[in-house]
């Protein structure tokens, strides 16, 4: 799950101004929603913020997702002359949701209303951790079934670092768990040490750092 | 493989001295007179090299490589140039090993880096393109196969990188086998350890033992304390490692003793050696170092104290 919060209302705000003053807001069913960000409700507070702050909203969808052009596609045929009455969007999804409407919608100003944290797991209701950091070279069949490029602060493949203390990590304070350690205590209860000590190349950014496209047909 | 070894440090572990190295921390500053200075008060005390720190607990300060370049030039002192992969990608570290080589510095020390989190500049894109490993892998391949990560170093124009690599070990880690088994895999490749501080002699040893076959040379790493403010800080600041109360104890009695200066620094000196002297003859005794590593910062007259205490 993509996770998500909402940015300030005087930032939302400051972005709809260098458009105009009417909105057409647009929420997203999945995971925005799930992390109380672009759901029904905030949805629904959000567009009384705006009223009350004095701007226009000329209409409001929650659609199941906001990143498959198709859907927005589809879904804001249904309400065009809303959407063409409004100066901009605003978008409560993630950062993918908002590039699609401006891929779908190149004329119209999109406004994101929300800062994507990180591609997460629930633990509970409110609660979401990192868990993956999308670097295309999954090392978890190797590391027990942990993120080492997450879990770890430095992303290191071999092993922890001087910065390990009773099992904590230097870069969350020694709050958090050592991700090597984590790994390391794993592997052991697995039965399976002998990756621990494998030795990892380093990761192939070649691909990683810069824009990429998945084409299966 | 070029002829070994490229270095003061180590030739003299090679040919089975008892040496000791210093700690040297260039600061937040573009003058590196100051530590030039503690470089030839290591020098005269006996170091055979100096540690030039970068960035130490990820606080920016000038670059390690310029002050390594410029101690060794200004002190005729040798230094352990260290390399983090904290602040360089694997182009940047290929080229500071080239250049580390071409302003006469013959020794790195292969390191992670404390996280920026832990520093001045907590907003830093942490880079950790490599880890240690890959790193001191890295210094290998340049120095015996003449490439980085499969690219041929320039031939016609000479001049390959000579220059020995060393590791970090953590002599005080808990659980120890993971630190024992990240250790293994640069077995082979690094040529020398330097450890984190130590305070107790059976810690060391468990150490030693742990990891003697991997046949690293290992420097273990002490931190006489200057005075007891110093001391205070160490055990309540740095994480992992704590000072002994009694050693603490003795450093306050000190203190608080309405001693001149004088008479308070030769007692810290004192007590000092006392401390550290056996240790260190201890883990002489039992064959199980090649050296001590000192990290006490501006405090060098310690070092010729605890070698002439040594049989």
């Amino acid at each position: 799950m993509i996770i998500s919060r909402q940015k300030d209302f005087e930032e939302i705000k400051h972005a709809i101004d260098m458009y105009g003053r009417k909105v057409f807001v647009v929420g997203c069913g999945s995971c925005a929603a799930l992390c109380q960000v672009g759901g029904t409700e905030q949805v629904k507070e959000m567009v009384q913020k705006l009223v009350d702050a004095g701007y226009e909203v000329t209409g409001s969808v929650v659609l199941d997702e906001v990143c498959d052009n198709r859907i927005v596609k589809k879904e804001l045929r249904k309400v065009k002359d809303q959407v063409d009455e409004a100066d901009a969007f605003l978008t409560l999804s993630c950062g993918i949701g908002g590039q699609s409407l401006v891929v779908v919608h190149a004329e119209k100003p999109m406004v994101q209303g929300t800062d994507t944290i990180f591609m997460g797991m629930t633990e509970r209701i409110g609660r979401w951790s990192q868990k993956c950091r999308a670097c295309g070279q999954c090392f978890l069949n190797e590391t027990g079934g942990i993120c080492p490029i997450t879990a770890c602060a430095k992303s290191m493949l071999n092993g922890p670092c001087g910065g390990t203390v009773d099992g904590k990590c230097e870069a969350h304070n020694y709050e958090e768990p050592c991700g090597w350690i984590r790994i390391y205590e794993r592997l052991k209860a697995l039965g399976k040490l002998e990756l621990f000590s494998k030795y990892r190349e380093p990761l192939d950014w070649s691909e990683l750092g810069r824009q990429q496209k998945h084409y299966v047909r | 493989m070029p002829e070994r070894p490229f270095s003061n440090l180590m030739r003299a572990i090679q040919e089975g001295k008892f040496v000791f190295t210093g700690e040297l921390e260039p600061g937040k500053s573009a003058n590196v007179q100051p530590v030039v200075e503690e470089a030839l008060r290591l020098k005269r005390g006996g170091c055979v090299a100096g540690n030039v720190t970068q960035n130490p607990k990820a606080d920016a300060c000038i670059s390690s490589l310029a002050a390594s370049h410029l101690i060794q030039q200004r002190a005729e002192f040798e230094v352990v140039y260290q390399l983090t992969v904290r602040d360089f990608n694997r182009m940047a570290l290929v080229s500071e090993i080239l250049g580390a080589h071409a302003l006469g510095l013959r020794n790195i020390l292969a390191l992670t880096g404390d996280h920026p989190a832990c520093g001045d500049t907590p907003r830093s894109m942490p880079c950790y393109d490599l880890d240690s490993t890959h790193l001191v892998r890295l210094v290998r391949e340049m120095v015996d196969q003449h490439s980085a990560f499969g690219q041929k170093l320039k031939k016609k124009w000479g001049a390959f990188p000579e220059l020995h690599v060393g590791c970090a070990g953590n002599p005080n880690a808990d659980p120890l086998e993971p630190e024992v088994l990240k250790i293994g895999r640069k077995a082979g490749y690094a040529e020398f350890m330097q450890t984190q501080v130590v305070y107790d002699v059976e810690t060391a040893i468990r150490f030693c033992k742990a990891v003697e076959k991997y046949k690293i040379p290992i420097l273990m790493g002490i931190f006489p304390m200057k005075n007891y403010p110093t001391a205070k800080g160490f055990d309540m600041y740095v994480p992992g490692v704590s000072v002994p109360t009694e050693v603490l104890d003795a450093f306050k009695e000190v203190h608080k003793g309405g001693y001149d200066e004088a008479t308070k620094a030769k007692k810290y000196d004192e007590l000092n050696v006392e401390f550290f002297a056996p240790l260190i003859q201890e883990l002489k005794d039992k064959g199980l170092v090649a050296g001590i590593h000192v990290m006490a910062v501006q405090y060098a007259r310690v070092i010729p104290m605890l070698m002439e205490r040594l049989k």
